[in-house]
C-alpha cells in the first residue's frame, strides 16, 4: 500500500472510532435513562406519581439521545461516502460542518470547543470541485495541530472565506492564550504540519499559519 | 449487607447522573463527578469506599487518575469503565492497580456485583 493509501486509511480508522466511542455513550445514556423509567415503573403506584417528574425527565434524555445519534449516524454515513467518487463537487460549508461533528470528541477530550464560527455570516452553499478525502484530511489536519498545542479551555472557530476565485478556510483558536506567537511556532516545527503542507499541496492548494491567533489559513482553487 | 458509599466519575453528566439516580434507588449513597480533579477532591474530603472511573476523560484521563488515587489511596477500590475495542485500557489499568473494568453500556447489576466484591476485598 502506497505512504498516501495508508494515511487515508489511518484517517478513517480514526475518524470512525471517535464516532463509535460517540455511539457508545449515546447508548448508555439511552440505556441508563430508559432502565431508571423501569426501575421507577417496578415502585409501587403512588412512587409513579412523585417520581413523575424524573420519569418525563429520562424520556425527554431519550429524546435528545437519539437527536444526537441520529446526527453523529448521518455525519458519519456521509463521510464513508466521501470516498466515493476520487473528485467530486462539494459544498465547503458542509464539510466544515461534517469534520467539526466528526472532531467534536478530540476537541472534548482537550477540554476545547469546536464549533463554527459565528461571524460566519451566509449559509449559502459554497460548492468547489476538489478531492473530498483529501480535503477532509486537511482540515482535520488543521484542527489536530491546534488541539495539540493550545491550553485547556480555549476555543477552536472555523470560516469558509471566498477570496478573489480562491476559496479559503481559517482555522482559528481563541481564549486564555498568552503567547499566540509562541504557540504558532509549535505549530509550524510539528510533525504534523509538512504532512498538512503535502495534503493541501495534492488539492492544488496552499496552507498559511495565522501569528495573531494563532490560526491557520487553508487556500484552495475553486477547481 | 450495608450499601457502599461509592464515587461515580464520568465526563457525560447525564449519563452519570442518571447512572447515580438509579443506584441511590437501590439504596446505595453516591457520590458523582465530571472529571478527575474533582474526582480526586471528593475522595479525599469524602472518602468513597469504591470508585467508579471512567477511562476516556478530558483534563486528566481515567488512567491518570486511577494512578493519582492508588499513590494518595491506595485501600480504595477502583473499577474503571472503557469503550468496547479499548479494553487494552481495562488491561492497563488493572496493571496500574484497578479492581477490574466493565465495558460501556454497563449492566447496572453486573456494576452492583463488581462493586460488593471489590469492598468485600
Amino acid at each position: 500500500m502506497k505512504a498516501s493509501e495508508e494515511k487515508k486509511v489511518a484517517f478513517f480508522g480514526k475518524i470512525t472510532a471517535g464516532i463509535a466511542h460517540e455511539m457508545k455513550n449515546v447508548l448508555a445514556i439511552i440505556r441508563e435513562s430508559s432502565g431508571l423509567m423501569e426501575d421507577i415503573m417496578s415502585l409501587s403506584p403512588e412512587a409513579l406519581i412523585s417520581y413523575q417528574e424524573k420519569f418525563k425527565n429520562s424520556l425527554s434524555k431519550i429524546k435528545d439521545q437519539i437527536d444526537r445519534g441520529v446526527e453523529l449516524t448521518d455525519r458519519l454515513n456521509k463521510f464513508a461516502h466521501s470516498s466515493d467518487e476520487t473528485i467530486a463537487k462539494i459544498d465547503l460549508n458542509e464539510i466544515v460542518e461534517q469534520l467539526i461533528t466528526l472532531s467534536q470528541r478530540f476537541a472534548r477530550l482537550k477540554n476545547v470547543v469546536l464549533k463554527t464560527d459565528p461571524r460566519q455570516r451566509s449559509d449559502q452553499p459554497v460548492i468547489i470541485e476538489t478531492f473530498p478525502v483529501q480535503l477532509q484530511m486537511a482540515l482535520f489536519a488543521c484542527i489536530d495541530s491546534c488541539l495539540n498545542v493550545i491550553p485547556s479551555g480555549s476555543e477552536i472557530f472555523i470560516r469558509s472565506h471566498k477570496k478573489g476565485e480562491k476559496y479559503a478556510v481559517h482555522v482559528a483558536c481563541e481564549g486564555n492564550i498568552s503567547s499566540p506567537t509562541d504557540l504558532a511556532r509549535h505549530i509550524l516545527t510539528s510533525d504534523q504540519w509538512p504532512e498538512l503542507e503535502g495534503i493541501v499541496a495534492s488539492l492544488g492548494g496552499s496552507v498559511e499559519l495565522d501569528s495573531s491567533g494563532p490560526g491557520i489559513w487553508l487556500f484552495l482553487s475553486k477547481e | 449487607m450495608t450499601k457502599p458509599k461509592l464515587l461515580l466519575v464520568d465526563d457525560e453528566e447525564e449519563f452519570v447522573d442518571t447512572l447515580a439516580e438509579r443506584l441511590h434507588l437501590r439504596g446505595f449513597q453516591v457520590l458523582t463527578a465530571t472529571d478527575g480533579e474533582g474526582a480526586l477532591r471528593l475522595i479525599e474530603k469524602e472518602l468513597p469506599q469504591v470508585v467508579v472511573l471512567d477511562v476516556m476523560m478530558p483534563g486528566q484521563g481515567g488512567l491518570e487518575v486511577l494512578q493519582q488515587i492508588k499513590t494518595r489511596t491506595p485501600r480504595i477500590p477502583v473499577i474503571l469503565l472503557t469503550g468496547h475495542g479499548a479494553t487494552a485500557d481495562g488491561i492497563e489499568g488493572m496493571r496500574l492497580g484497578a479492581y477490574d473494568y466493565l465495558v460501556k453500556p454497563i449492566n447496572i447489576d453486573e456494576l452492583i456485583k463488581k462493586m460488593l466484591e471489590a469492598v468485600s476485598t
